[in-house]
């Protein structure tokens, strides 16, 4: 059992009123820099204490799941600002613009942020970043991601995909062409994010060429795992849109029931949807309950 | 046929001037803000400011000179709003902190859970309800008063709606347990029971309080109504819930930034809902005509052509996020469309949303054309029949 968290991690307030100041020229740049090396020191110091297995950056410089890479693009452009999913929050659509798209070069540290041992990088799925641009998946798998993913040095990389539960199994054909073409680099898990993934996986989404698949639980009903998974199963079960704070014996008991031999704790989604000082607290959840869990499978 | 009339009206909140933020936030007030306060005076033809500059060009203030403050920028607001030719008025919000703040410091059951991202450097907060929410008592009905004394003009009294509150809240006490591997079902039945208590024990007696101070017009606002496709028949169920029983003489509902379709066929079950006050020029042209190819924007009206037991419609013609001053003539086509296609006794003529975003210049300039171009849609369709006779 292993426990991790990707996504986009909250600010902290110190850096919430920084990134304030400096769009109110209050600030300067160098400033926000030095807070968000103090916001990634914190969240390295939280990870490790909480015993999770592999370490995030948090993403703290990603503006949303996509603006980096869109930035970093040619053929590509950040697009109108729109409502995440059925949140309060907004992101710059994925928008095409002429030009074949192509990743000018690897995100460097500012995005990637080097961390003190094994790693997690967080990346959208191919057919999130594809969703509404008029371009195949499979294209911009090729031409944006896997440029990316061969650039990394990652024990895993989760590709956050929050649209697939909502636009159906309709989609799956062309996610799983788009990640065939990312085959061959680092180990991928596929992340359906705050939503009822229950769907996907009854049409395919376990046999999907990724060593692990993500669900949301707080979604998804048990039940709808298949029996006898073969796949590390990243278990959405903390959930990253509620300021509720987990109880870890009960997510223990819960990974019990699933039956999975293979799983991982995760958030649901990206932990942005709480504060800071919340998403510390379920990130030491998320470590206890592992720790609970696997007290209780060598007892 | 008698002659055609759309009533005007606000929606929502104006800007706060500088001299009242910087007054409760405690920041100094400089001799700009002051000119400020005495250049609008003058514009919206306001006596006795000299107490507000007087108060204002003080060291330090205390809490009777906060209050000053605050009654001064009620009135302003009101007056900008009654300067601008607007048949229906209120303050723009100007006492409210922020629409989903201004319940949660009045409602108890609720606790603050820090700072979200909305997008980029921008950040909102967010509370959390941790038991079944109330109020100890009404807390709009000082506010309301205080206007009703202070204009002859119809007052319309908005009130965030519970969606809107339910949706912008976590919850800690209703789904807390069993959330993990829960059913839809489980999820949607704790959702409607937040729900349902905020419309009842929030927002239905602080509106029935307001009534019975004399308002003859609460509006529920409901931005986030149809967030959720699926909820919007709760939603609709929380709207009969908030008005259950109140004896307004009008109830309204403003959605806005919305996929309208999604509203459909829910709405025709309000209660007694006089109108859906509604967005539509942040989508629509700034060519003139009153065409449909003309007016893409407005392409949800016919919904409410298809549903002839829909509310009326209060027409969005002003986009609250640009600058762009409407002119008169545009929303003259906006309003002329719109009758045309639904009846002119189905139209009301209102800004998409608050205009809070906007400076007081700017929302003034905009108001000011809502009302010239609705007198100018008035002759023309008055015009247009007089010649069809």
């Amino acid at each position: 059992m292993q426990a991790f968290a990707p996504g986009i991690y909250p600010r902290s307030e110190a850096l919430v009123q920084a990134t304030r100041d400096l769009d109110r020229g209050r600030t300067s740049a160098e400033a926000v820099d030095e807070q968000v090396q103090r916001d990634l020191d914190e969240l390295v110091r939280v990870q490790q204490e909480a015993g999770l297995d592999l370490l995030a950056d948090g993403m703290l410089r990603w503006q949303d799941l996509f603006r980096p890479l869109l930035e970093g693009s040619d053929g590509l452009e950040p697009g109108p600002l729109t409502r995440f999913l059925d949140t309060n929050s907004f992101y710059r659509a994925p928008t095409s613009i002429s030009g074949e798209p192509r990743l000018r070069e690897p995100l460097d540290e500012r995005f990637v942020a080097p961390l003190p041992g094994a790693r997690i990088v967080t990346l959208p799925s191919p057919y999130a970043l594809a969703l509404g641009t008029g371009i195949r998946a499979k294209v911009l798998a090729t031409a944006v991601l896997k440029p990316q993913l061969d650039a990394l040095d990652a024990d895993l990389v989760v590709l956050g995909e929050p649209f697939l539960a909502r636009e159906g199994a309709a989609g799956l054909p062309e996610l799983r062409e788009a990640l065939d073409a990312l085959a061959g680099g680092p180990p991928l898990a596929l992340q359906v994010t705050f939503g009822d993934a229950g769907e996907l996986l009854r049409n395919g989404l376990a046999e999907l060429s990724v060593e692990g698949i993500g669900v949301d639980f707080y979604a998804t009903h048990a039940a709808d795992v298949p029996q006898g998974l073969d796949k590390l199963l990243l278990a959405g079960v903390v959930d990253a849109r509620s300021s509720a704070l987990e109880d870890p014996q009960e997510i223990a008991e819960f990974v019990e029931r699933l039956g999975v031999e293979r799983v991982a704790l995760v958030p649901n989604g990206d932990l942005q949807y709480v504060s800071e000082r919340i998403a510390r607290q379920k990130l030491a959840r998320l470590g206890a309950a592992k720790t609970r869990r696997a007290k209780e499978t060598a007892a | 046929m008698t002659d055609v009339k759309f009533e005007t009206r606000e929606i929502g909140s104006l800007a706060k001037p500088p001299w009242r933020v910087k007054a409760f936030a405690g920041r100094p007030i400089e001799e700009g803000d002051v000119a400020e306060a005495e250049r609008w005076a003058q514009k919206l033809g306001l006596e006795g400011t000299e107490e507000l500059v007087e108060t204002l060009r003080k060291d330090e203030l205390g809490k009777d000179d906060l209050r000053l403050i605050d009654d001064w920028s009620a009135r302003y607001g009101l007056a900008l709003l009654e300067r601008a030719g607007l048949d229906v008025v209120y303050d723009g919000e100007q006492r409210r902190t922020e629409m989903y703040d201004h319940v949660i410091r009045h409602a108890r059951g609720f606790e603050p859970r820090g700072t979200i991202r909305s997008f980029d450097n921008k950040y909102y907060s967010k509370a959390a309800v941790v038991e079944e929410p109330s109020i100890d008592g009404p807390y709009d009905v000082d506010e309301y008063r205080f206007l009703a004394a202070r204009t002859d003009r119809r007052l319309k009294a908005p009130f965030t709606g519970p969606y809107t509150v339910v949706d912008w809240s976590y919850d800690e006490h209703y789904g807390r347990h069993g959330a993990l591997g829960a059913t839809a079902e489980q999820r949607a039945d704790a959702r409607r029971r937040f729900l349902l208590d905020v419309a009842e024990h929030v927002v239905r007696p602080n509106a029935a309080a307001v009534v019975e101070a004399g308002c003859d017009w609460i509006q529920i606002d409901e931005p986030a109504l149809s967030t959720r496709p699926d909820e919007v028949p709760i939603g609709v169920e929380a709207f009969n819930a908030s008005v259950a029983g109140i004896p307004a003489a009008r109830r309204s509902l403003h959605i806005c930034f919305s996929d309208y379709t999604k509203l459909f066929p829910h709405v025709l079950s309000l209660d007694d809902c006089f109108e859906l006050q509604l967005e539509f020029a942040n989508r629509d042209s700034h060519e003139l005509g009153t065409d449909g190819a003309d007016r893409p924007g407005y392409e949800a009206l016919f919904l409410f052509a298809d549903n002839e037991d829909a509310p009326n419609v209060g027409l969005g013609v002003l986009d609250i996020h640009t600058n762009f001053v409407e002119p008169a003539e545009l929303v003259r086509d906006r309003v002329v469309y719109a009758a045309e296609l639904l009846g002119p006794e189905r139209i009301s003529v209102n800004p998409d949303c608050g205009l809070r975003t906007r400076s007081w210049d700017v929302a003034y300039e905009k108001l000011a054309n809502m009302v010239e171009g609705t007198r100018l849609a008035e002759e023309a369709l008055n015009r247009a029949h007089a010649g069809s006779h």
